[in-house]
């Protein structure tokens, strides 16, 4: 399998090639376009009772979909998320990653997928009550609103919740108010993210409740 | 006439540089900027062709209902062209044997010997295709400028090919397309969330959009609020 990110960092897209018997998973209407001659088929996200599960839960979608090239030669597909940005591709090598919801394109199928309870605290800023963990052995492919960027936390770190991506499964969330209540309230931040631990977090640039924020008082009618 | 992209492929732009005396046609609404010698003219059809019928059609292709045709004067001149969405531009040289389709609202100028008409696909494509009802046929000789919602890549065509519906910037009239379902069965259409594609058949360049301006629209709609009236 050949995975080549183009378009990166504004229009990132996955053009992926697949062998002869190879298959790649991608999000629900991920693909973009494809040979005519592979094999498409709708799965449950981890079987039907862990699919429903991540769907109400952890706010993923109830069906993945599988291209699988059952021809004699390279074909390719090309898969893409909704929104504008840059795309990241992550080999697992045994490693795991938790994902925020909305942030996973494709993955090989060795790459395995758990919804792990995340507090009530999770819940109250609306991230969920789960957690999406990626591990087993592959690549994954995860996309963001804008350009991502790493952060190595040692002991603390602050994050809007809006812009967390992806962190290391170690790394413990507590939701919280960004400051006092008057500048939770006027200063624009909200709910915020306190990430505890040593590890890696990924935060995107953009994010689409920001757009949101700013389109919405300017649609006068 | 001389066109080039810049800012490719975020935020492109198409600087149109013309002699004196040369002119080229626009979709209302894309010119940006342009040097002050410079003569508009405003009609509802290609220049001394066709009429209110036209535009009427155009109009329900969801193009502009005007056309803007600008002029040089005395000396060289640039017209520079936009459009609404973030996303790459493509020029393409229509020769004389080979006619373009062009999904209608990634049309964004041409030069005056190209012919745009109305591409009627067929009531099946054009409910089910996810892009506008009709279609634009660009023939002749000359320079088009196009634009996307996302980047740009092509795909050649040889047999067949699936692009899934609101992905499509345009394709070489020898190629065919049909709805159909993307996997193997209805149910596995529809629960997948691919629903209908569009299959190409023939011979031919496709020009695909790396992204989805509905799907990023239906991501977008329930974060803001109802307008109140």
């Amino acid at each position: 399998m050949q995975a080549h990110i183009q378009g990166a960092p504004v229009f990132a897209h996955i053009h992926v090639d697949l062998e002869p018997g190879e298959t790649v998973v991608a999000e629900s209407d991920a693909m973009s376009s494809m040979s005519a001659d592979l094999d498409m088929a709708a799965k449950f996200n981890g079987g039907f009772f862990s699919g429903l599960f991540k769907k109400f839960f952890g706010g993923e979608s109830l069906f993945v979909n599988h291209f699988t090239n059952n021809t004699s030669g390279t074909r390719r597909v090309t898969l893409v998320q909704a929104t504008p940005g840059n795309i990241r591709q992550f080999d697992l090598n045994d490693a795991s990653i938790c994902l925020q919801p909305g942030a996973f394109v494709a993955s090989t199928p060795g790459v395995k997928f758990k919804a792990k309870w995340a507090g009530f605290r999770s819940w109250f800023s609306g991230e969920g009550l789960f957690k999406l963990l990626v591990s087993g052995s592959g690549t994954l492919w995860y996309g963001a609103y804008g350009e991502m960027l790493e952060k190595h936390v040692q002991g603390e770190f602050i994050v809007d919740t809006a812009h967390l991506v992806a962190y290391e499964p170690q790394m413990k969330l507590k939701v919280q108010l960004a400051g006092g209540i008057f500048s939770s309230m006027f200063g624009g931040e909200g709910f915020v993210t306190r990430v505890e631990g040593t590890g890696l977090i990924v935060v995107q640039t953009r994010s689409m409740s920001g757009l949101a924020g700013w389109l919405n008082p300017r649609l006068t009618g | 006439m001389n066109i080039n992209i810049s800012h490719s492929p975020g935020n492109a732009a198409a600087h149109v540089h013309l002699q004196p005396g040369e002119s080229f046609t626009a979709e209302g609404g894309a010119m940006i900027a342009m040097s002050s010698g410079i003569q508009v003219e405003t009609t509802t059809h290609k220049r001394g062709s066709g009429g209110v019928l036209k535009a009427i059609k155009r109009a329900l292709t969801g193009e502009s209902f005007f056309l803007n045709h600008f002029t040089a004067g005395q000396g060289e001149a640039e017209v520079i062209l936009g459009t609404q969405l973030v996303g790459d531009m493509i020029t393409y040289d229509l020769a004389p044997s080979m006619n373009l389709i062009v999904q209608s609202g990634s049309y964004v100028a041409s030069h005056p010997s190209v012919d745009l008409d109305l591409s009627w696909q067929g009531f099946g494509k054009a409910l089910f295709s996810g892009e506008a009802m009709f279609w634009i046929r660009c023939s002749g000789q000359g320079p088009l400028v196009l634009s996307a919602f996302g980047s740009v890549y092509p795909v050649e065509v040889n047999g067949e090919y699936i692009v899934d519906t609101g992905h499509i910037v345009a394709f070489e009239e020898t190629l065919n397309f049909s709805i159909t379902k993307a996997g193997k069965s209805w149910m596995s259409s529809f629960l997948g969330g691919e629903g209908l594609v569009c299959k190409f058949n023939g011979q031919g360049t496709v020009w695909c959009q790396s992204h989805n301006a509905d799907n990023f629209g239906t991501m977008l709609g329930p974060l803001l609020r109802p307008r109140k009236n």
